[in-house]
């Protein structure tokens, strides 16, 4: 029997993910809890496990596709029956049938599904020129003749839902890829010596030319496969000595272009475009609702880090002893909590929904990480009764987790309070956007030697190079007013000024 | 390049005329590319020449003489005169007529002939050597090139072919006299099919094989009944010897063979110890084909061989160069004419930029022994390791009307198919017509037809295609000439 399979809830308040890409193909045998599906949510990609064992029937969305959560994306067949269902077993019911009535030792074909043995193919010959023609890998089609024998409309019907696919994860690309194709050949034929248009890369697989147009593709230094194509023969790209000139004329006036451009600093394409979707809409999205719903205030501050870098420094070869890299993280995070003792409020959010601000008496601070996939904030709960080893262990196993996409999206979210260190890239003061709803953010730039004025305990002065930290302070200027946020940072600041105090946390 | 040398460009060149050869040039003309055809010998290769076509029409002429004599049973009396000279000027005509019509067809397909031998200058050029000293030669340029230079008889140790007692197939089939004793080293096909022709025109034949049996590669079932027959036309085998030397013999030669050691006896007949000793007017070698890949200096163009010497190429007969393909027998295994012309268009085709590729479902094979094999596609135990549930339904020629009234009932039509879903794969028959029959059961696969469509199709009667059909009605159960299974 068919199941289907619904979207699940990967994660709290999740409406919908992008279906990333599927692990299984129809057919495929899948086990309960083998992943069947890549989805990327609200910051994460996790992986879809199996609800059964049986085999995969149908895929019901495609790759790049946002899937609202609870919408059905995977039909299973399970107790063993087989995926083409009724015209099989008829078929073979028949001739089992025929076999018994004439006393013939027949087995009777077992109820697993069926898989042609080595790959064999049952389709006749102009099928499997058509599949081909049409670049379908015959042994993906399923066929729907007679015992399952591919037609070519079985073919034609794969091909149609390849090249859907293609259109719709490429659609941008065929726009600008076939608007200078067409400028190219106005261009050419144009007295008027418009600018030249560049001409985008085809860049085919496969394309066809004569032997002759091969040659003097070669002659002009073109690529065939790049060359845009103006005829097609059996459904494949065919150029034409024309094109073929034509393309190596606009490339020589695109590369003149190029060259002027270089000149006066620009370089590469104008524009180009992608789908603005992913992660990276995720945080956009998230990014937006907090700075048009919290008004922000930032203020900045700088630190006197000397005592805290001395302390580290001491301290690193110990954890090294129990396999725990120290990084100054840990420290700041400690000073946070301190401070957010005192400052509750900034620990605090507005539920604008209900119209109250909700104090939290739990800690769970959220550090940013910047991944290949964009920012990501896991978060280290209750850090408040977690020591410094523990909080550094935490917190670079979540990093880790979230730079190598393994992070789960419970792992993401119940921050009250967020880090983000704007320090490795270069800069020193930053305006961090709120992870909303929270109150506050705390961005902490490089620790730099910076010259200080020193006074002693005679009262002289004296410049001397210290470790200077600085730090940016964002928070919802609804709920804390600027004097606040201002005490709030220099509590912090003592903290990491005199670490010592840490051990009183 | 030699100095003052002129070279010439072609778009595609074909290097060797044989079925692989002029058929790649042939369909690459009618994709309207340039054609450069080279041919060191004669148009048609050695199919043409020297293999399939005048092996089938001495087949041909001995079966006649053969039967013409041995009709008693029909009510016939003859003693039919064999002129073996006539006999092989006949065989020469229709070559002549084949290998002038290829000549011709290639020409009105814009092909460029050109006579010598082809070796590798470079990726993209082939000198041309035109016949002996001071012939001359001539440079080619080439955006592609098609190998197809075919393959030649394996010589073995002490018997040279061009020691005159000692033939290759090729000289076999051109004798202008019937040899009153024949030893032929080897019970391959082509052993076989030359063993059965100088047999018939009353030739003392005497196969040696280091097997343990005829036919090896072919299913056990299908080789008895040519062993009989073979048997019954008075030819005698030695198994398990290999032959090792020669020397004049009164008039004629004595051939020495050792025992090969590890063959097993054959039909319960014990393996003699000793060396034997063979007398016969001549011998004749059939022991395999080597590939004529050493001529061509591949290494000039960077071309791959396997350890055998044949020229490895893909599915659209490619090598390892890309604009360089290989076809026909010097590309490998199968080493037959037709898988070598449908190389030579699937090469063509992909020059041509199609989207053609070697991709069939099985590739038929036929022996012109007597009687007869053809087989295509799986065997019963080939299915079965494929991980096939198989059915098998069989058809002896001995209940089919047609098959009497030819006075051949040895034999058999085997179908092999998907026990779940009916699909034939896999066609054999031994007996009358075998290589014509299998071209029903290859249609079959290739069409992905069923048992019930092989036996819900109607035949002609009475035909030894009827054969086909009641097989596979016996692998359904409901076989109405024989009793079913």
């Amino acid at each position: 029997m068919v199941e289907e399979f619904k979207l699940p809830d990967v994660g709290e308040g999740v409406a919908e993910g992008e279906l990333v890409s599927w692990l299984v193909e129809p057919g495929d045998t899948v086990t309960e809890d083998q992943p069947v599906a890549e989805v990327e949510t609200d910051k994460a990609l996790v992986e879809v496990p199996s609800p059964y064992n049986g085999t995969v029937a149908e895929l019901l969305a495609e790759e790049g596709e946002m899937v609202p959560v609870g919408d059905v994306i995977i039909t299973f067949n399970v107790d063993g029956e087989t995926d083409d269902g009724g015209t099989d077993a008829s078929s073979s019911a028949d001739q089992t049938g025929e076999a018994a009535a004439s006393g013939e030792e027949t087995e009777t074909p077992d109820s697993e599904a069926v898989e042609t043995p080595e790959g064999r193919v049952f389709a006749p010959p102009r099928v499997r020129r058509l599949a081909r023609e049409k670049g379908v890998d015959i042994a993906t089609v399923e066929g729907s003749g007679p015992g399952g024998r591919i037609t070519e409309g079985d073919v034609t019907a794969a091909a149609g839902a390849g090249e859907a696919v293609t259109e719709s994860t490429t659609e941008s690309a065929e726009a600008t890829e076939t608007a200078p194709a067409e400028d190219a050949g106005s261009s050419a034929s144009s007295p008027s010596g418009q600018a030249p248009a560049p001409v985008e890369s085809a860049d085919r697989d496969r394309t066809l030319a004569a032997p002759a147009t091969r040659k003097l593709a070669e002659e002009q230094g073109v690529d065939l496969n790049a060359v845009p194509a103006t005829e097609q023969r059996e459904g494949e790209a065919f150029v034409t000595p024309e094109a073929v000139m034509e393309y190596a004329e606009a490339q020589k006036r695109a590369q003149e272009a190029d060259a002027a451009a270089l000149a006066s600093g620009e370089t590469g394409p104008r524009e180009t475009r992608e789908p603005f979707k992913g992660v990276r809409r995720t945080i956009a999205k998230a990014m937006e609702r907090s700075k048009y719903t919290a008004p922000h205030v930032t203020h900045h501050d700088e630190v006197d880090v000397t005592r805290l870098v001395e302390t580290r420094e001491r301290l690193k070869p110990m954890a090294e002893e129990q396999g725990i890299r120290l990084t100054y993280m840990p420290f700041i995070m400690k000073a946070v909590v301190a401070a957010l003792k005192e400052f509750p409020e900034m620990n605090a959010m507005i539920d604008d929904e209900n119209e109250e601000i909700v104090h939290r008496n739990y800690y769970n601070i959220g550090v940013a990480a910047a991944t290949d996939a964009g920012l990501m904030v896991p978060v280290v709960e209750d850090a408040d009764h977690k020591g410094m080893l523990q909080l550094s262990s935490e917190t670079d196993e979540l990093v880790t987790k979230a730079r190598e996409r393994t992070i789960s999206p419970d792992e993401l979210r119940g921050s009250t309070f967020t880090i983000t260190n704007i320090g490795g890239i270069g800069g020193e003061y930053a305006t961090p956007i709120l992870n909303y709803p929270e109150a506050g953010i705390l961005a902490v730039g490089e620790i730099k030697r910076k010259p200080r004025v020193v006074t002693d305990e005679n009262g002289n002065e004296s410049i001397e190079p210290r470790s200077v930290m600085t730090l940016s302070l964002s928070f919802d200027h609804r709920l804390i007013d600027g004097a606040e946020g201002a005490r709030f940072t220099n509590k912090v600041m003592e903290y990491l000024e005199n670490p010592e105090l840490l051990l009183l946390e | 390049m030699v100095v003052g040398d002129i070279s010439t460009g072609t778009d595609v060149l074909v290097i060797g005329a044989g079925p692989a050869g002029y058929v790649a040039a042939i369909r690459a003309g009618q994709l309207d590319l340039d054609v450069t055809l080279v041919e060191k010998e004669a148009y048609g290769g050695t199919c043409l020449n020297h293999g399939c076509i005048p092996s089938k029409a001495l087949l041909t002429a001995s079966d006649v003489a053969h039967q013409a004599g041995n009709a008693e049973e029909m009510g016939i009396y003859a003693d039919p005169a064999v002129d073996l000279e006539g006999m092989v000027g006949w065989k020469d005509d229709i070559v002549s007529q084949l290998t002038g019509g290829v000549e011709k067809l290639c020409k009105a397909n814009g092909v460029n002939l050109i006579e010598g031998t082809a070796t590798f200058d470079g990726e993209n050029t082939v000198r041309v050597s035109h016949g002996g000293e001071g012939q001359g030669s001539e440079s080619i340029d080439f955006e592609h090139a098609i190998i197809a230079t075919g393959s030649r008889p394996i010589e073995i140790p002490n018997f040279a072919y061009s020691d005159d007692p000692v033939l290759d197939s090729r000289q076999a089939l051109a004798l202008d006299s019937v040899p009153d004793s024949l030893v032929i080293v080897g019970a391959g096909y082509i052993g076989m099919e030359l063993a059965t022709v100088f047999a018939k025109l009353g030739t003392d034949v005497q196969v040696i094989e280091m097997l343990d049996d005829a036919l090896p590669g072919f299913d056990r079932d299908l080789a008895r009944p040519v062993k009989k027959r073979a048997k019954s036309l008075g030819i005698e085998f030695h198994f398990g010897y290999g032959a090792s030397n020669w020397e004049p013999h009164g008039d004629g030669i004595r051939v020495e063979a050792e025992p090969a050691g590890d063959a097993a006896a054959d039909g319960g007949q014990a393996v003699e110890e000793e060396a034997l000793e063979l007398d016969a007017e001549k011998v004749l070698v059939a022991v395999g084909r080597e590939p004529v890949s050493d001529t061509l200096d591949l290494e000039a163009a960077g071309i791959e061989t396997d350890d055998r010497g044949f020229i490895t190429a893909d599915d659209r007969a490619r090598t390892n160069v890309e604009h360089i393909f290989a076809v026909g027998d010097v590309a490998g295994e199968p080493m037959l004419a037709h898988a070598g012309s449908n190389e030579g268009q699937v090469a063509a085709e992909v020059i041509a930029g199609e989207p053609a590729a070697l991709d069939y479902q099985a590739m038929p094979a036929a022996v012109f022994t007597d009687p007869e094999i053809g087989t295509v596609g799986m065997t019963e135990s080939e299915a079965e390791d494929a991980g096939f549930e198989t059915v098998v339904g069989k058809f002896p020629f001995q209940a089919s009307g047609r098959a009497l009234t030819t006075g051949h009932t040895d034999g058999f039509v085997k179908i092999v198919a998907d026990a779940e879903a009916g699909f034939v794969l896999g066609g054999h028959v031994v007996g009358p017509e075998a290589s014509e029959l299998i071209a029903e059961l290859g249609l079959a696969i290739e069409l992905g037809a069923t048992l019930e469509d092989v036996a819900s199709t109607v035949h002609a009667h009475p035909t030894l295609a009827e054969s086909v059909m009641e097989a596979a009605e016996n692998a359904l159960g409901q076989a109405i000439h024989t009793l079913n299974r």
